[in-house]
């Protein structure tokens, strides 16, 4: 017996086409929402601005702590009870600590979203904190820090963070420490969970099949009864990077090595011409000069990367690679040459416009699925691209010459600037 | 380009009364390549997936690696698009790629923008065929992989310990013998094995290619002969069918190293197959998401909530192979424990779950579970093609997949417990500790 359930719908041909709508609660939450009939699910992408940036001092790690305990039970319902009436519905919700915000993706089959957003609004507002289930998350969490430590590439990044951004609060590690974790207690808990879920911090973007009365009535339940926060939860600029070089020894045949460079804050003017920058150097999966030169023509690492990590009023290059021992500081020394290279001669115009195209290209992938646009609407507000980004992009792509790129390289990049921290036990030279 | 290590698990087992699928259009072209064709034009973005039906399961003894190295050397370009003229236009036009490498397949894969289809059609078909390699390009990726190798194995403990275990559990085949290839092996790979492995495997008689996305079937169709029917079909692969002896001993395999800081224990069961058995698969399947899959899984319950002895245990059946499939379980202790201590414990506990804990209710839950699960893989474009061709390479019909639910409805309470009894007697096993 077979016979077509889903009759996939043509909704947006081209760029022109995608029309979302900016709705507005009766309490005047604002999100964004696309109606796409395509597939029976609704996928909310949600976003509240602090995350682990305003944790609590020596008790680093409570807001991603805080974010875990959100699927344990609610007033009504046990953990046990909470996790079964999600499989039930075949709704997903998990929350992610960031640096900066914590992120948030509920999804639910459409047929089940009464019982699915009356679960999101239980898990959002009335979160149970048990303290039997916190500590049991604690001693998750602990593991996963222990774990962490004993994985050269997370233990890596971790250092890096920590010697990188020094004094600003970006250097603490998002999952704390197992002395920091011990110190939370359920009233702190509860507290930061007011203190980080207000209406003012908050951005969504929906996209799914269902109509535009019933979604405005869902985010209002759910939203609707956080309160405004008058506290500035936006990240100061890094004023002191670290330059060099750190290490950190560690007993193992590869070491790990992690990079740093000042960046750039998203909603920048210069933004894309810094990620266009950033594509030709180590951006651009098979494409970069990072990869071709280090990897494909030296064959000294596996893997080779960079990328822009973009905040409210700052942002940074991060980059990485693992390689033996011996071929460690060969390799920084490589790094350091691309640098330079591309402070001093910029990038040509091929590269430029093939990296123009890309951008221009990649763009429709983000209409594949509900989830990944929920996502491009949540994003585009958090950073506020603006109403009319979607159709402002190309333009701003199409605008960038090579003058201007590479007059914003030679400003931007330089090989004095850049940070390395290795974990490992490299040979010197 | 990557290994698959725990492989994509099949999420799309449907309900008669909504009778969900993909609705996959199938042909075969003379040569014996199989086209399908999922469409879904909701954005203009095609996904395409080259599979081919072998992986490190065909290597001679003493090539370990050389189905992983080819696939790293397929990047190298052709007589008509040298270099890496393939990625280039990828990603010029906003395209993204990769590949990768399992026992028992390969694949390649494209996301682009669809306007472009008839283009990357035109390059995947070339690669199979008229791919140019210098000794020099084999010499430096060469040493990319063993960097490769470096960093997933030899830096990483945890991965020493799995490949250990499997070459306990599976002495005699494949499976037993690392994806990426033992060290020595890889270092020991020449021009030649390179060369004669691509120019034996590498056709259309091996081969499926998916499409899913913005395009329609009888254009797919037309393509697809356009640039695949002058490649001439050659032999198909001969998989030389090992079978591994029962394990008359009790294995337990320990990995001590001072970067470890948590302590964790993990057993590898040697299985039966969909290709088995689909039904009585599905079933063992469902039974270890009752026992062991998530956080409220009867193990969990357990251990985590109510003994407190660890902070997380759990496991699942992976029956997608060609050969034997494997049962996998972990336990994260909170405290130290003797290995042997923490295997007395869930060998006690699993033959008086599997008696009095696998209910009806936890059943229907998971058949639920199983349904919502098989909607969301529909949300998006290479998930489709993702689950049509692993499980067409090792050898289920696309009848098998689209019709999987008929299956599922039929799983009772009583063919559970069956599988998971059957599970509880299984010896074929091996048992491992990563400690400080």
């Amino acid at each position: 017996m077979r016979f077509i359930f889903l009759f996939f719908l043509l909704i947006f041909k081209s760029l022109d086409a995608f029309e979302y709508k900016n709705l507005k609660t009766n309490s005047g939450i604002e999100f964004w929402f696309v109606e796409d009939k395509s597939i029976p699910i609704v996928s909310v992408s949600f976003s509240f601005r602090g995350g682990s940036s305003i944790d609590i001092k020596d008790k680093n790690g409570i807001s991603n702590l805080m974010t875990s305990l959100l699927d344990e039970g609610t007033r009504n319902l046990t953990s046990k009870q909470f996790k079964n009436e999600m499989k039930m519905n075949g709704m997903k919700l998990s929350f992610s600590t960031q640096k900066d915000k914590i992120d948030g993706i509920f999804q639910i089959i459409s047929a089940q979203a009464k019982d699915g957003f009356d679960l999101f609004y239980e898990a959002l507002n009335h979160p149970s904190f048990n303290k039997v289930d916190i500590n049991r998350v604690k001693r998750q969490v602990i593991s996963s820090i222990k774990i962490d430590e004993s994985d050269l590439s997370t233990l890596a990044s971790n250092k890096f963070n920590q010697h990188f951004f020094k004094d600003h609060v970006f250097s603490n590690n998002i999952k704390g420490s197992e002395e920091s974790i011990k110190n939370v207690t359920r009233t702190d808990l509860v507290n930061f969970h007011k203190k980080s879920f207000v209406k003012n911090n908050l951005v969504i973007g929906v996209a799914g099949n269902i109509n535009v009365n019933k979604i405005k009535k869902y985010i209002e339940l759910v939203f609707g009864e956080l309160k405004d926060n008058q506290q500035n939860y936006s990240i100061k600029q890094f004023k002191a990077l670290s330059v060099g070089q750190k290490m950190f020894e560690m007993k193992t045949p590869q070491s790990s090595v992690l990079f740093g460079h000042p960046g750039l804050e998203r909603n920048n003017e210069n933004f894309f011409a810094l990620r266009i920058a950033n594509y030709i150097l180590g951006g651009g999966g098979f494409q970069s000069r990072l990869y071709k030169n280090i990897r494909e023509k030296k064959g000294l690492v596996y893997s080779i990367y960079s990328y822009l990590l973009s905040y409210e009023n700052d942002g940074v290059i991060v980059g990485g690679f693992q390689t033996r021992n011996k071929s460690v500081f060969q390799t920084i020394e490589n790094v350091k040459n691309e640098w330079k290279k591309l402070n001093k001669r910029g990038i040509t115009k091929s590269e430029l416009d093939n990296a123009k195209a890309y951008f221009n290209g990649s763009f429709t992938r983000n209409f594949t699925s509900t989830l990944s646009i929920a996502r491009l609407l949540q994003v585009v507000q958090y950073y506020e691209l603006g109403a009319d980004y979607f159709i402002k992009r190309e333009k701003i792509i199409n605008s960038l010459n090579l003058e201007k790129v590479n007059g914003i390289i030679s400003e931007y990049f330089s090989n004095e600037k850049l940070f390395f921290m290795i974990v490992g036990e490299p040979e010197k030279k | 380009m990557k290994i698959v290590g725990i492989l994509f698990i099949l999420l799309f087992c449907f309900e008669s009364k909504s009778n969900i699928n993909f609705n996959a259009k199938s042909t075969t072209l003379e040569n014996g390549l199989r086209l399908i064709v999922v469409e879904n034009p909701r954005a203009p973005v095609v996904a395409q997936m080259m599979w081919y039906n072998f992986g490190s399961n065909i290597e001679q003894r003493g090539k370990s690696g050389l189905a992983h190295f080819m696939e790293h050397l397929m990047f190298k370009g052709t007589k008509k698009f040298p270099n890496s003229y393939y990625s280039d236009y990828l990603s010029k036009i906003g395209g993204s790629e990769n590949a990768f490498t399992s026992y028992d397949y390969t694949a390649y894969y494209q996301i682009f923008p669809s306007q472009h289809l008839e283009k990357i059609i035109e390059l995947e078909a070339d690669r199979m065929n008229n791919l140019t390699l210098t000794k020099k390009n084999v010499e430096i990726e060469k040493k990319v992989i063993l960097e490769e190798r470096f960093q997933r194995i030899e830096s990483d403990p945890s991965a020493q310990l799995d490949e250990s275990m499997r070459t306990v559990l599976f002495p005699n085949d494949y499976y037993g013998r690392p994806i990426i290839g033992w060290k020595h092996e890889i270092e020991n790979l020449s021009y030649d094995d390179v060369i004669d492995f691509y120019k034996e495997n590498y056709n259309p008689n091996n081969a499926i290619l998916i499409l899913s996305g913005d395009i329609k079937f009888k254009n797919a169709k037309k393509l697809v002969n356009k640039y695949y029917k002058s490649i001439k079909s050659s032999q198909k692969i001969k998989l030389n069918k090992l079978n591994n002896p029962d394990l008359k001993t009790s294995t337990n395999v320990e990995l001590s190293n001072e970067n470890v800081k948590q302590q964790i224990w993990k057993r590898i069961y040697r299985t039966k197959s969909y290709n088995d058995s689909m039904t009585q698969s599905i079933a063992l399947d469902l039974g270890m998401k009752i026992l062991a899959g998530g956080t409220s899984s009867l193990l969990y319950e357990e251990f985590v909530n109510k003994k407190k002895i660890f902070s997380m245990v759990g496991g699942f059946f992976q029956g997608l192979t060609k050969g034997n499939g494997y049962i996998y379980f972990y336990a994260i202790p909170n405290k130290k424990i003797e290995q042997s201590e923490i295997s007395d414990l869930l060998d006690k506990f699993i033959v008086q779950a599997i008696d009095e804990g696998i209910s009806e209710e936890k059943l229907i839950l998971e058949k639920k579970k199983y349904y919502f699960d098989s909607i969301y893989g529909m949300d998006g474009i290479l998930k489709p093609a993702e689950i049509i061709g692993e499980a067409l390479t090792i050898g289920l019909s696309l009848d098998d997949i689209e019709n999987w639910n008929d299956k599922l409805d039929k799983i009772n309470l009583e063919m559970v417990k069956k599988e998971l009894k059957e599970f509880s007697k299984n010896r074929n096993f091996v048992t491992g500790n990563l400690k400080n």
